[in-house]
C-alpha cells in the first residue's frame, strides 16, 4: 500500500502536457530588472547604484535581517537604475536594472560539468555558502535555506525530507531536473543531511511520474557505491493526492507524524525541502554558483504541443520577454497564472520579471478560469471532506462573514495552507479560499499583536 | 363549572403575587449601581450603534462620556455638534464645537480616465481583491470598485455610480462615523471637513508613482509636479511621496491651485457656478 496523507485532499487531473519538453536555456536578453523581495522576509538592501559595473553572480543587494536573503546579479553589464517597478501582482518593489554586456562570471565559480561527489566536511562553512548564495526554498514559499536548516535549540532534525511531489498540474519543473539532474539533487540531499547532524533522507515522488523515481533510485544507488556519505537516502513513491507537496501533508504521508496547529515541522523532527532547492544547494556548496537560476514551465492546454518548454531562466528576465521566445501567448488564453492552477498567482502584469521561485507561465482558457454562479451553502460537507488540514471551511466561511474572530481563532483557521480544496469541491461555487485567506490574515494579525502585549 | 374557575383565577392570582415578590426581592438583592446619568445620556444619543465614535455602540459611548472628565475626547460623528451640546447638558459641562466632517473618496480612477489592464474575475470583495493584487488597472493606490464602503456604510450615503466605476457620497447623508474609511483597503477614503457652506478643495487621487508612471496609468492622477503647493498662498499643500496633500485646516477655498492643477485632479465641489460673462 502506497503512502499518502491521512486528511482530505483532492484529485485534479494532473495535466503534465510538458512533461517530455527537455529543459531548455533560455538565452539572456538585453536587459535585466532584479527585484530585492525574492523571499519570505525582509526585502534585501541593494547594495549597487547606477553605473556600477557588475559580473554574473555578485551580490547586489544583502539581507535586512534574520529572515532575509542576499540577492545575485544573473548577468554582467551595468547598473542602469535602482527603484520601484511593478511586479507581477501590480505592487511596487524596488528592483536593479541592468544593461547586459557580455556574460562575466564572478571569479571562484565552478562553471564545468563535472558532478562532485565528495562531501564536506566542515558543517559552518557549508551553511555559510548556502547562506552567502541566496539559496532560499524554491517548493513556492522561498524561505531562506539556511534558517530551515539550522534547527533551534533543543529540537532535532530525524528526518529530512525531500519534495519531488509536484502535485499541482501541469508543473513538470521538478520532474524535469529530477530526469536531467538527479545525481545533484541527490548529492544536494546528502550535504544537507550532514548539515542536520546525519539524519536518515527520503525524497517523496508521487507515483504518477514513475521515470523521475526510476532516475532517482537508480542515482542514489550508483551514489551509495561510489561515494561516502550517502547512506540512509531513500526514495519513497507516494499515492497521487493534492495537495502532497504541501509541508505538512508530505510529513504526514513521509513520516505519518501530524504536526499540531501552530507548530513547525521541526517539532515533530522533519525538515523538508524541495527537490529545486536541493539542486540549487548543491551547485552552491560544490560549485559556487549563487541561485540566479532555475526552471519553469510554460504550458497550457491551449498551447501547441512544440511551444510548451522547460526552461532554464535566469532571475531579473521580464516574463513578456520569455512568453515571446516560447513562441507567443496562445489567442484564446484569458488567463496568465504563475505557479501551478491551485495555488499559483495570476499575472496582472507581464512587465513584471522573474524571481527565484518562478515555477512557470501557465495559459488557461475562459472555460478553464471561469467561475460558477454562487449559491447557498448546502451543507454537503465536501469542503471538510477535501481540506487536508481538517478544517471545516463551510463553518469558517459562515464565522468569517461575520467577522466572528474568537471562534474562527477557536476552528483553527490560522492553520489553512491555502492549498484551494475546498474551493475545488464546493458545488455552490462558494468562494470559501477567498474569504477564509483574509480572515485568516485577520485572525494571524490578532495573535501577534497579543503576543507582543 | 364556576368553581374551577374561581380556583384557577385564585391559584394564578396567588402565584402571581408570590413570583411578583421574589422578582422583587431578586431584583434589590443583585441591583448593580449604575450612573443614572448614563441612560439619561444614551437617551439624547441617535442610537445608531454604527461605533463611529470609537466605542462599542451607543451605551459605551454614553458610559465613555459620563466616566470622562471633559467632552474633548467624545464625539459622536452622527449626531454632530447638536446631540453634543445635549450631552454636555445632560452632563453639565462644556463642549467645544466641533468641524463637522465628510467622506470624502479621493479617486478620480473613471473607467474613462483610468483604463483596465487586466479583467479581475475573483470575488467581488475590495479586501479580497486588495489581498490578491494592485488591481485591474494600471494604478495600484486607486478605487477597486467592489463596493466594501457601500457594504460599510449604515446609513445608505454611499452608491456605486455604474458610469464611473466609483463610490459617490451623499453629503446629506454622510455622518462621517469613519465606517468607509476603515472598511477601504486601500485607504481611498478620508473625512475632511465639510468646509464654508459645504464647499471644499481637494486632491482627488491618492497615486504615490512617479509623475509619468501614475500619468500613463490615470489621465486624471496627481503626478506630483507641485505646482498647486507653490501657488498656494496659505502653504496648505505639500506633496510628499509624488502625491499633494491639501491640508483641510489651512485651506481658504481661495480655489488657486484648481486652475494650476494639469491633470485636474484637484476637486473643487460645492462652488456656486459662475455664470458666464454675456458677450
Amino acid at each position: 500500500m502506497m503512502k499518502t496523507f491521512s486528511i482530505g485532499g483532492i484529485h485534479p487531473n494532473d495535466s503534465k502536457i510538458s512533461k517530455d519538453c527537455r529543459i531548455e536555456v533560455l538565452p539572456v536578453p538585453s536587459k535585466v530588472y532584479i527585484s530585492v523581495a525574492q523571499h519570505l522576509g525582509a526585502p534585501a538592501t541593494p547594495i549597487v547604484k547606477a553605473g556600477d559595473q557588475v559580473k554574473v553572480g555578485q551580490v547586489i543587494a544583502e539581507p535586512a535581517g534574520f529572515i532575509s536573503a542576499y540577492v545575485h546579479s544573473s548577468v554582467s553589464g551595468t547598473v542602469k537604475s535602482v527603484g520601484p517597478r511593478k511586479d507581477i501582482a501590480g505592487n511596487n518593489v524596488v528592483h536593479i536594472e541592468i544593461d547586459v554586456e557580455g556574460d562575466e562570471w564572478v571569479e571562484g565559480v565552478d562553471l564545468t560539468d563535472t558532478i562532485v561527489t565528495e562531501i564536506p566536511e566542515d558543517d559552518k562553512a557549508t551553511l555559510d555558502k548556502i547562506k552567502m548564495c541566496g539559496v532560499v526554498g524554491l517548493g513556492g514559499a522561498t524561505f531562506p535555506a539556511h534558517v530551515k536548516l539550522c534547527p533551534p535549540p533543543g529540537n532535532k532534525a530525524e528526518c529530512l525530507i525531500l519534495n519531488g511531489a509536484e502535485c499541482e498540474p501541469y508543473l513538470t519543473s521538478d520532474y524535469r531536473i529530477m530526469l536531467e539532474r538527479s545525481k545533484e539533487i541527490v548529492i544536494g540531499a546528502a550535504i544537507m543531511k550532514k548539515v542536520l547532524g546525519g539524519c536518515p533522507a527520503v525524497i517523496g515522488i508521487e507515483e504518477n511520474k514513475p521515470e523521475a523515481i526510476k532516475a532517482m533510485s537508480e542515482a542514489v544507488a550508483e551514489l551509495q557505491k561510489t561515494a561516502k556519505g550517502y547512506e540512509g537516502i531513500s526514495v519513497m513513491s507516494l499515492k497521487k493526492k493534492y495537495p502532497q507537496g504541501g509541508e505538512k501533508q508530505l510529513i504526514d504521508a513521509v513520516m505519518g507524524r501530524q504536526v499540531k496547529s501552530g507548530g513547525l515541522p521541526i517539532s515533530v523532527g522533519a525538515v523538508v525541502q524541495n527537490v529545486a532547492t536541493s539542486l540549487a544547494v548543491y551547485e552552491a556548496v560544490q560549485k559556487n554558483i549563487p541561485l540566479i537560476t532555475n526552471v519553469m514551465t510554460i504550458t497550457g492546454d491551449c498551447l501547441p504541443m512544440e511551444n510548451q518548454h522547460n526552461y532554464k531562466f535566469r532571475i531579473g528576465m521580464p516574463l513578456s520577454y520569455i512568453a515571446e521566445v516560447a513562441g507567443g501567448i496562445p489567442e484564446d488564453a484569458v488567463k496568465i497564472v504563475s505557479g501551478g492552477p491551485m495555488m499559483g498567482k495570476a499575472i496582472a502584469n507581464l512587465d513584471a520579471t522573474t524571481v527565484k521561485g518562478s515555477s512557470s507561465l501557465l495559459y488557461l482558457t475562459a472555460e478553464q478560469t471561469v467561475r460558477g454562479v454562487e449559491s447557498a451553502c448546502i451543507r454537503c460537507g465536501k469542503c471538510a471532506e477535501a481540506c487536508p488540514m481538517g478544517l471545516e471551511p463551510f463553518l469558517l466561511n459562515k464565522y468569517a462573514r461575520n467577522n466572528m474572530m474568537d471562534e474562527l481563532e477557536e476552528n483553527a483557521v490560522q492553520d489553512c495552507i491555502e492549498c484551494g480544496c475546498c474551493l475545488y469541491s464546493c458545488p455552490a461555487n462558494i468562494p470559501l479560499l477567498d474569504i477564509i485567506r483574509i480572515a485568516k490574515g485577520d485572525v494571524i494579525r490578532i495573535i501577534r499583536g497579543r503576543g507582543q502585549r | 363549572m364556576t368553581q374551577t374557575i374561581i380556583w384557577t383565577i385564585a391559584i394564578l392570582t396567588i402565584l402571581g403575587a408570590l413570583l411578583a415578590v421574589v422578582l422583587y426581592v431578586v431584583a434589590e438583592k443583585f441591583k448593580v449601581e449604575e450612573d443614572p446619568r448614563i441612560d439619561e445620556v444614551e437617551k439624547v444619543l441617535p442610537g445608531a450603534n454604527c461605533g463611529g465614535c470609537g466605542q462599542a455602540g451607543c451605551r459605551a459611548f454614553a458610559q465613555h462620556c459620563v466616566q470622562s472628565e471633559s467632552l474633548d475626547s467624545c464625539f459622536c460623528p452622527v449626531g454632530g455638534n447638536d446631540v453634543m451640546q445635549k450631552v454636555a447638558g445632560v452632563l453639565g459641562v462644556e463642549v467645544a464645537a466641533k468641524e463637522p466632517m465628510v467622506a470624502v473618496v479621493r479617486c478620480n480612477g473613471t473607467c474613462e480616465n483610468r483604463p483596465r489592464t487586466n479583467e479581475y474575475g475573483g470575488y467581488q470583495s475590495c479586501r479580497v481583491k486588495a489581498a490578491l493584487y494592485s488591481g485591474d488597472t494600471g494604478c495600484s493606490f486607486g478605487c477597486l470598485g467592489c463596493g466594501d464602503c457601500v457594504a460599510a456604510c449604515q446609513f445608505g450615503a454611499i452608491s456605486m455610480d455604474p458610469a464611473t466605476g466609483l463610490p459617490v457620497v451623499d453629503e446629506e447623508k454622510c455622518t462621517a462615523c469613519g465606517a468607509c474609511v476603515k472598511a477601504c483597503p486601500k485607504n481611498v477614503i478620508e473625512l475632511r471637513n465639510k468646509g464654508r457652506r459645504n464647499m471644499r478643495v481637494y486632491v482627488s487621487c491618492i497615486n504615490k508613482d512617479k509623475g509619468a508612471v501614475a500619468r500613463k496609468a490615470c489621465k486624471a492622477a496627481c503626478i506630483g509636479c507641485g505646482k498647486c503647493a507653490k501657488v498656494c498662498p496659505f502653504e496648505a499643500i505639500t506633496v510628499e511621496n509624488n502625491v499633494a496633500y491639501i491640508d483641510f485646516t489651512k485651506c481658504k477655498l481661495c480655489k488657486k491651485c484648481v486652475a494650476e492643477c494639469p491633470t485636474a485632479a484637484i476637486h473643487a465641489v460645492n462652488f456656486p457656478v459662475i455664470k458666464p460673462k454675456e458677450e
